[in-house]
């Protein structure tokens, strides 16, 4: 059974004007499927979908088997625990108001109690919070910080020790490096490879760049104006059969890539 | 033919210097990178050239442009050079239009500024202007809110090259769009500087964006300069550890998936 | 950079010392004075005496000691305006943040009230329903009340809708935060710099309506020792005795400016602005 099961899936805000028509994907687990597209194409909005977030106007979300669609907000909660997210804008997923410490043990200590953990030691609030640090390559001293006082990196990083705190089953990566410049994007997206790794995580990681979805994930599916035009496994993105659109965004990034004519 | 000679400029804030002694030159028709993180000091640079600083900054040394030291012009001739010779490009292109004037206005009073031309004239003026960043001529009468983030940015080109300047400066034009926008944005500019002829002083973090088209290239780390030289010589036999682990950071999409595997990342941008 | 520190700092001292000063006056009015003199107590061969020892301030028309009655007015006026200002906050506060929050008909329904209100000078709507209510001071903490929770409502549900949108209140609902856990943890925090702000000059404002209110004689009545009414009375001795007049003055004059001192105080700490340049 997939992790994640995605049927026929439909949403517009306005009538008429459809976000997201007639999406169909599976994933499966320690899978990572990469969804790239451009600003605009649904990308977004389908990543709000899946962590229920918005309502569908069609189809059906399967966790593990499990529709979600029709769950009201106290019947999901439960399953907030595996639905995790990792967003775009690390300015914004810290409360400015709240210390790291704070915001980084919020889901801990939400479900702390009832979950056992197989990869981090379940411990007191203190002990969990220098785990996940030590998971992030940060240093415990920036728990007593505000955002603030913190780089986009390192913002980032809490986010994503926030997003794996409770061992997840999949995490959503929402553009989680467009906003840092290209050699945090790299360290970034080394520790979310070594993490999936490490805690046996699935990914679904949406991004407008190709290099990094490239980069990161196994398969590859393929956005425009809402829909899934092209999907393959990522040794296939160099692939004839290619969708036009697909071609013109890998000579878009290709021709740009640093390397040696000769 | 030399345009713009920086000449050991150094920006500070209060004691603290933001660039030391930055040097460089950009001949007439050149597109010349400027290449660093966030908070290198490239930013900086670019405003002080454009004498943009914010007023708790002071810029040192010399930056002339066809001989006359910018830094030392008087408000009304540096408007007139703004006007005329050198126009900008920002990253935060819904900053650079007022939200509740049509994009035409901001043509049109760009226009009447710096012309003496007639309604109608302006008006035609403006619709080739956009025609030519591949817009609608009805984006005229457009509010900024009514566009996306790529025909924002398309605007902003048309009017910076309104007045067929000789120096752009863009300071990472595409850094708010995403990647595929930005790219497309990018070769339209490449484009319009091959039409132009303009010198193009071109800031960005990333090195990706500057392979294809940029002639020169100058590395900043920390304010300071650490490597500078023609495009091919950096790129193929970069000196500085800084300019390789940028290289590192932005390998060509076939080498994608090296790009997180090991340390040894010295074949990934052998294609 | 440096003349704000110093305004800041001179700022502080300003508020420091002004609550030192009442804090004095209000320790002496309960170990001292009150012992010596019944506030209300007339005694007509003592009327409209010059300062003492006996009265430091001297007497009113009715022989009455001034500086006790200065000294209870204080726990009076500002002891009713502070007692509005938390009630008109406990009111306003949680009305914005639900109506901010929830959007859709309740904000709309709430909003269009505190519309209504707003539309109206306070001291037009506080005479009006002080009227209507009759004289007294409760009608009028009523009335001040009606008046004044709707600024907070709007302050709070401004905030609200501003922060709602963030990503980390989305965050905060995917770690599966009830909406009342969110609003507590993570919206509360936002809006205690600008409530206390606003309460703080408002202060002031709340204590000039009392006092000019029970000037009018629509709030306290006498011989309650409240400084409105105080000056109220003491109007047909303004030529022969103008200290009956200055005393009172002088103590609205005084608090008035210690709320915006306050007030002005807490807008430097919670700037926003000033948080991110350092």
């Amino acid at each position: 059974m997939p992790l994640l099961q995605l049927n026929n899936v439909q949403k517009s805000y306005q009538p008429g004007i459809p976000v997201l028509k007639d999406i169909n994907f599976t994933l499966g687990r320690k899978e990572c499927v990469g969804i790239v597209g451009e600003s605009g194409c649904g990308k977004s909005t389908l990543a709000r979908c899946i962590l229920q977030l918005e309502r569908l106007d069609q189809g059906e979300i399967l966790f593990e088997g499990t529709p979600l669609q029709d769950k009201g907000e106290r019947e999901i909660r439960p399953y907030r625990r595996h639905l995790q997210t990792v967003m775009q804008n690390p300015a914004s997923s810290l409360n400015p108001k709240l210390k790291i410490r704070h915001s980084l043990m919020e889901p801990f200590r939400q479900y702390g109690a009832q979950v056992s953990l197989t990869h981090f030691r379940h411990g007191t609030e203190e002990s969990m919070a220098r785990q996940l640090m030590e998971a992030v390559e940060l240093s415990p001293d920036l728990l007593s910080r505000y955002p603030h006082e913190l780089s986009g990196g390192q913002k980032q990083r809490i986010s994503i020790a926030r997003a794996i705190s409770l061992e997840p089953a999949l995490v959503v990566l929402d553009e989680p490096t467009s906003s840092l410049d290209v050699l945090t994007q790299m360290s970034i997206l080394k520790l979310l490879d070594h993490l999936r790794d490490a805690l046996d995580l699935s990914y679904l990681f949406i991004s407008h760049d190709l290099l990094a979805i490239q980069a990161l994930s196994q398969k590859i599916l393929v956005m425009k104006e809402g829909q899934i035009v092209d999907r393959f496994d990522k040794e296939g993105l160099f692939a004839d059969e290619r969708h036009p659109y697909t071609q013109q965004l890998v000579s878009l990034f290709d021709r740009t890539g640093v390397h040696h004519e000769s | 033919m030399t345009l713009l000679s920086v000449q050991n400029l150094t920006v500070q804030a209060g004691e603290a210097p933001l660039v030391s002694n930055i040097s460089f030159d950009v001949q007439k028709g050149e597109w010349l990178a400027i290449i660093g993180q966030s908070g290198s000091g490239k930013s900086v640079t670019a405003s002080a050239i454009g004498r943009l600083l914010a007023p708790n900054l002071k810029a040192q040394g010399k930056a002339l442009y066809n001989g006359k030291d910018i830094l030392q012009l008087g408000a009304k001739e540096m408007r007139r050079l703004r006007g005329t010779s050198i126009s900008y490009i920002f990253q935060d292109y819904q900053g650079s239009f007022t939200p509740f004037h049509t994009i035409g206005r901001h043509f049109d009073e760009f226009l009447k500024a710096h012309f003496k031309l007639s309604k109608a004239r302006r008006r035609e003026m403006a619709e080739q202007a956009l025609e030519s960043v591949g817009l609608q001529p009805e984006m005229y009468t457009r509010y900024p809110f009514q566009l996306s983030g790529g025909q924002l940015q398309r605007s902003s080109i048309a009017l910076a090259l309104l007045t067929k300047p000789d120096l752009v400066i863009a300071d990472e034009p595409t850094a708010a769009l995403d990647s595929i926008s930005a790219f497309k944005v990018l070769r339209l500019l490449a484009d319009l500087q091959q039409e132009t002829g303009c010198a193009m002083l071109f800031i960005t973090h990333d090195l990706r964006h500057v392979r294809k088209h940029a002639d020169q290239i100058i590395v900043i780390k920390e304010g300071a300069v650490v490597e500078k030289g023609d495009k091919q010589s950096v790129l193929d036999q970069p000196q500085h550890p800084y300019t390789r682990a940028l290289m590192e950071a932005s390998p060509s999409l076939s080498a994608a998936s090296q790009l997180l595997k090991g340390d040894d990342t010295a074949c990934l941008y052998c294609n | 950079m440096k003349s704000g520190l110093t305004i800041n700092k001179t700022c502080a001292t300003k508020v420091f010392l002004s609550t030192f000063l009442i804090l004095i006056a209000s320790i002496a009015a309960y170990t001292f004075l009150i012992l010596k003199h019944d506030p209300s107590f007339v005694d007509l061969n003592e009327r409209l005496l010059p300062m003492s020892w006996q009265h430091p301030f001297g007497t009113d028309h009715l022989g009455r000691d001034m500086l006790t009655r200065i000294l209870l007015g204080f726990q009076l006026t500002v002891g009713y305006g502070f007692l509005a200002l938390l009630l008109a906050v406990a009111i306003g506060v949680p009305m914005g943040v639900i109506a901010g929050f929830k959007g859709g008909l309740i904000d709309r329904l709430l909003m269009r009230v505190a519309d209504a209100f707003l539309a109206f000078p306070d001291t037009v709507v506080a005479i009006v329903l002080s009227g209507l209510l009759g004289a007294g001071i409760e009608n009028l903490l009523l009335a001040i009340i009606l008046v004044k929770w709707v600024n907070y409502a709007r302050l709070a549900r401004s905030t609200v809708v501003t922060e709602r949108q963030k990503d980390y209140i989305t965050m905060a609902k995917i770690n599966g935060l009830s909406e009342w856990r969110i609003m507590l943890k993570h919206l509360f925090p936002h809006l205690i710099g600008h409530i206390l702000v606003l309460a703080s000059l408002d202060l002031g404002k709340i204590i000039l309506l009392i006092s000019s209110l029970s000037y009018i004689g629509l709030g306290a009545q006498p011989p309650a020792p409240e400084w409105g009414a105080m000056l109220n009375e003491a109007r047909p001795y303004f030529q022969t005795v103008p200290a009956l007049m200055i005393y009172p003055g002088l103590a609205i004059v005084t608090v008035v400016l210690f709320s915006n001192l306050l007030g002005d105080y807490l807008r430097d700490k919670f700037d926003v602005k000033k948080e991110v340049a350092e």
